[in-house]
């Protein structure tokens, strides 16, 4: 087998990294930013979340208001010039949820959730990174959540036997 | 700690350029919720609903995104007067929360188990629907962000007044 010198080998190492995890670097950044725009925004400050539910201060509905104002644009142009994504090339693909059945039921656990620790999926590792440490716990119990989705799933697609669930 | 907090329009704009910007780096709409369930498949093989379909493959842009977020947590913690160190107050919720710090954390994990399970259920968290899923005029994503707005302000209402 016939072998590079060792610099040359370097270089084709990094190279061909980079373009194979390019795509988690550029998510890694984007959850950098997004972490600390949530925190810039208020979004990681408990009393925000009371504030706005207690219709005294409306900072963070006014924060979600613009976003969704300001990207509604963004998307309208996206979708407009056909621009391709950077990290697949291919061009920006809008996949929208779906209504499934259980998502009022759900938005509305969602919420009692949210009123209940003043936090949702997105802000809680950030308050983490803050140094709040009432977010481990709420960690612990995000994933304690989805994993109970997932045994449930997980036994209806077993024919409902537990037995058959966990081989 | 006292995070620097920008005035709302400046952070909502920031926000939105956030999500057009993921549109056009990653190709596709921006979610936090979706990366715990790589986390859980990641913790249990045997949990087949997590090793399948769009979790296939665990080691995702998803889970990478739900990873960089405490960073940015950190970064904005730094940019604050005070130095970083940890805190367990609350804010407005210490009046309402339980006033032992192990009843706090305990009600802290079973609100989070409600959020997890939520999440799971509707689809998705407040990224996804009320954001980014209200930015593309979903009609599913704005029934659910109507709803968690909806039953989150009923839940406070009824913690800080009842």
């Amino acid at each position: 087998m016939y072998k590079f010198p060792l610099l040359k080998s370097a270089k084709l190492f990094l190279i061909s990294f980079s373009f194979v995890y390019r795509a988690n670097f550029l998510a890694l950044v984007m959850g950098v930013m997004f972490g600390f725009l949530m925190s810039h925004a208020g979004a990681t400050t408990y009393d925000y979340h009371a504030k706005m539910f207690l219709m005294i201060d409306f900072q963070l509905m006014e924060v979600i208001a613009t976003a969704v104002i300001v990207s509604m644009i963004g998307v309208f142009l996206l979708k407009q010039f056909h621009i391709r994504a950077i990290s697949t090339g291919a061009e920006v693909d809008f996949v929208k949820k779906p209504y499934q059945s259980g998502l009022v039921t759900g938005a509305f656990l969602f919420g009692i959730g949210w009123a209940m620790t003043a936090s949702c999926p997105g802000t809680v590792p950030a308050m983490i990174g803050e140094g709040k440490v009432g977010a481990v716990f709420v960690l612990a119990g995000l994933l304690l959540g989805t994993m109970a989705f997932g045994v449930l799933q997980t036994f209806i697609a077993h024919n409902k036997t537990i037995s058959d669930t966990f081989k | 700690m006292e995070i620097v907090v920008w005035a709302g329009w400046l952070g909502g704009l920031a926000i939105g350029g956030f999500v057009i910007l993921h549109f056009w780096l990653m190709g596709k709409p921006a979610g936090c919720s979706t990366g715990y369930g790589n986390v859980c498949g990641l913790l249990s093989k045997k949990l087949t609903y997590y090793r399948q379909g769009e979790y296939s493959n665990p080691n995702n842009t998803k889970l990478w995104f739900l990873i960089g977020i405490p960073l940015g947590g950190f970064l904005s913690a730094m940019s604050s007067p005070e130095p970083w160190h940890l805190t367990f107050d609350m804010g407005m919720y210490e009046s309402i929360l339980p006033q032992s710090e192990a009843a706090k954390a305990l009600w802290l994990v079973f609100g989070g188990m409600l959020l997890g399970f939520g999440a799971r259920l509707a689809g998705a968290c407040t990224t996804g629907h009320a954001l980014v899923g209200g930015a593309m005029m979903n009609p599913p994503s704005l029934l659910a962000g109507f709803v968690f707005f909806l039953s989150a302000m009923l839940t406070t209402q009824l913690l800080f007044n009842f």
